[in-house]
């Protein structure tokens, strides 16, 4: 659980800045980047941990997650968050490839980014809430580390807000911890966030992917 | 990492081609030197390009926008500012890229990287590329080679660029290229200009023997930095106890 919410796991995550900065690029004030992060939380990283869960114990059951991951993707409209983050699961699968020694197959769409660590924790005997737990603190740390990048700041402010939204990850862990089935996956949504992060894939400046 | 026959990433695979990695600071030339490449190999080997902007897609424009290529084999790679990182630390979103070249456009000869631009330091991880270019140019200044760094001393070719501009900034590119062999304990150096066609045909032979080579399985990729493990072309994969080691 420690490995995976590394920030050195090398799964390509120094790419992605968790939809900072297009809501920076559309004027979003970096003075709002604490409430963005909580926003976050309650909206598509909810959805990202319940996803992960309930393709945990899919896993588990021996079921195939492609029902998970209509239900992911329902959740997750714009198609340029949907890529950015089966880009991100590509790298996760690429890690999974090495462990196991498997056979590289010739993937040309990586599953989304929940699924594709789901099936890591499912690898390495990862509890459920402690992948609700590493799904969201991915998140967060995401969008801290690629603000140190993109506002002027202190790195140690990065980390006061990481531990001010620890209470609402716990929240969000107790709130998908005993989630089944697809359909139990919650459905909030960041309309205004996604419309940014749809509008990055032609950005002409930017530092991240997504 | 296992390879079997059919798969995209395998070594035996005829999509594998040789990945040559082009590294040096920012403003050397390595998208020049690039498309002095495709433009001087075109019509002779399948080509494609990654690129790793830092702050836009200006090289791959800069390189669709030469028409030496045909521009959806031009991929620009995002690195989050962290152009170091994804030549060495974390290769993820580079390896992806060049693997779906190399299926998109089967079979393909050679896939060329170019680094961000990052300071002397900064090499490419074996597990990236077969081969690398370290570029520096006559205008950052003669001393240069003298500071060193493991992309100056053990690339496999190191390219001292710009050279037509030596005299307008006081520099003897004769002693730079004489002091790169120096630092290099003989490995090949190249004084360049694209507009001295001698050696642009000398740079792109270096290119088609490394290809011979890779192909023929006598080419060792080399790590300029700290060895990481490596893909030969016999199939093999492995690391290596020592950091420094000559073909």
């Amino acid at each position: 659980m420690l490995l995976l919410g590394d920030a050195r796991l090398p799964t390509g995550g120094h790419t992605q800045s968790g939809g900072l900065e297009p809501a920076l690029l559309a004027g979003m004030a970096a003075g709002d980047i604490p409430a963005y992060l909580t926003t976050r939380l309650r909206t598509t990283t909810l959805v990202d941990a319940a996803t992960a869960v309930v393709a945990l114990r899919t896993l588990r059951a021996g079921g195939a997650v492609e029902l998970v991951e209509q239900a992911w993707a329902a959740r997750t409209p714009s198609h340029v968050v949907r890529q950015a983050s089966e880009e991100l699961g590509r790298g996760y699968e690429r890690l999974l490839t090495r462990l196991d020694d498997l056979t590289p197959r010739p993937v040309r769409r990586g599953e989304p980014r929940p699924i594709a660590v789901a099936r890591l924790a499912a690898r390495l005997d990862v509890a459920a809430t402690d992948l609700a737990r590493v799904i969201c603190h991915d998140d967060v740390q995401s969008v801290c580390a690629a603000a140190l990048k993109l506002a002027p700041l202190d790195p140690v402010d990065t980390v006061a807000w990481a531990l001010d939204v620890a209470p609402l990850v716990e929240r969000v862990v107790a709130q998908v911890a005993d989630l089944r089935t697809p359909a139990d996956i919650p459905a909030p949504a960041a309309p205004a966030a996604e419309i940014w992060q749809h509008a990055h894939a032609t950005a002409p400046r930017r530092l991240f992917r997504a | 990492m296992p390879d079997s026959p059919d798969s995209p990433d395998s070594i035996h695979a005829p999509t594998r081609a040789l990945r040559l990695g082009i590294a040096g600071p920012v403003g050397t030339g390595k998208s020049s030197l690039i498309a002095t490449l495709c433009r001087t190999l075109a019509d002779r080997l399948q080509i494609g390009v990654v690129t790793n902007d830092i702050y836009t897609d200006e090289d791959a424009q800069m390189l669709r926008a030469a028409g030496v290529l045909d521009p959806a084999r031009i991929r620009a790679v995002e690195t989050g500012a962290c152009p170091h990182t994804a030549i060495r630390d974390d290769i993820t979103a580079n390896a992806i890229a060049v693997e779906d070249l190399e299926a998109d456009f089967a079979p393909l000869d050679l896939v060329l990287v170019e680094s961000g631009g990052d300071n002397l330091t900064a090499t490419f991880s074996p597990a990236l590329v077969d081969a690398q270019i370290f570029v520096l140019d006559v205008a950052g200044g003669g001393d240069v080679v003298r500071k060193g760094g493991p992309g100056i001393a053990r690339a496999d070719l190191l390219v001292v660029n710009k050279i037509d501009l030596a005299e307008y900034v006081e520099v003897d590119h004769e002693l730079m290229v004489e002091q790169g062999r120096d630092a290099r304990d003989g490995r090949p150096v190249l004084g360049l200009s694209r507009k001295r066609p001698e050696t642009v045909a000398a740079l792109a032979d270096w290119v088609q023997a490394t290809l011979v080579a890779h192909r023929d399985g006598t080419h060792e990729p080399v790590d300029p930095g700290p060895m990481a493990p490596h893909a030969h072309t016999d199939g093999t994969v492995h690391s290596h106890e020592h950091a420094a080691h000559t073909p």
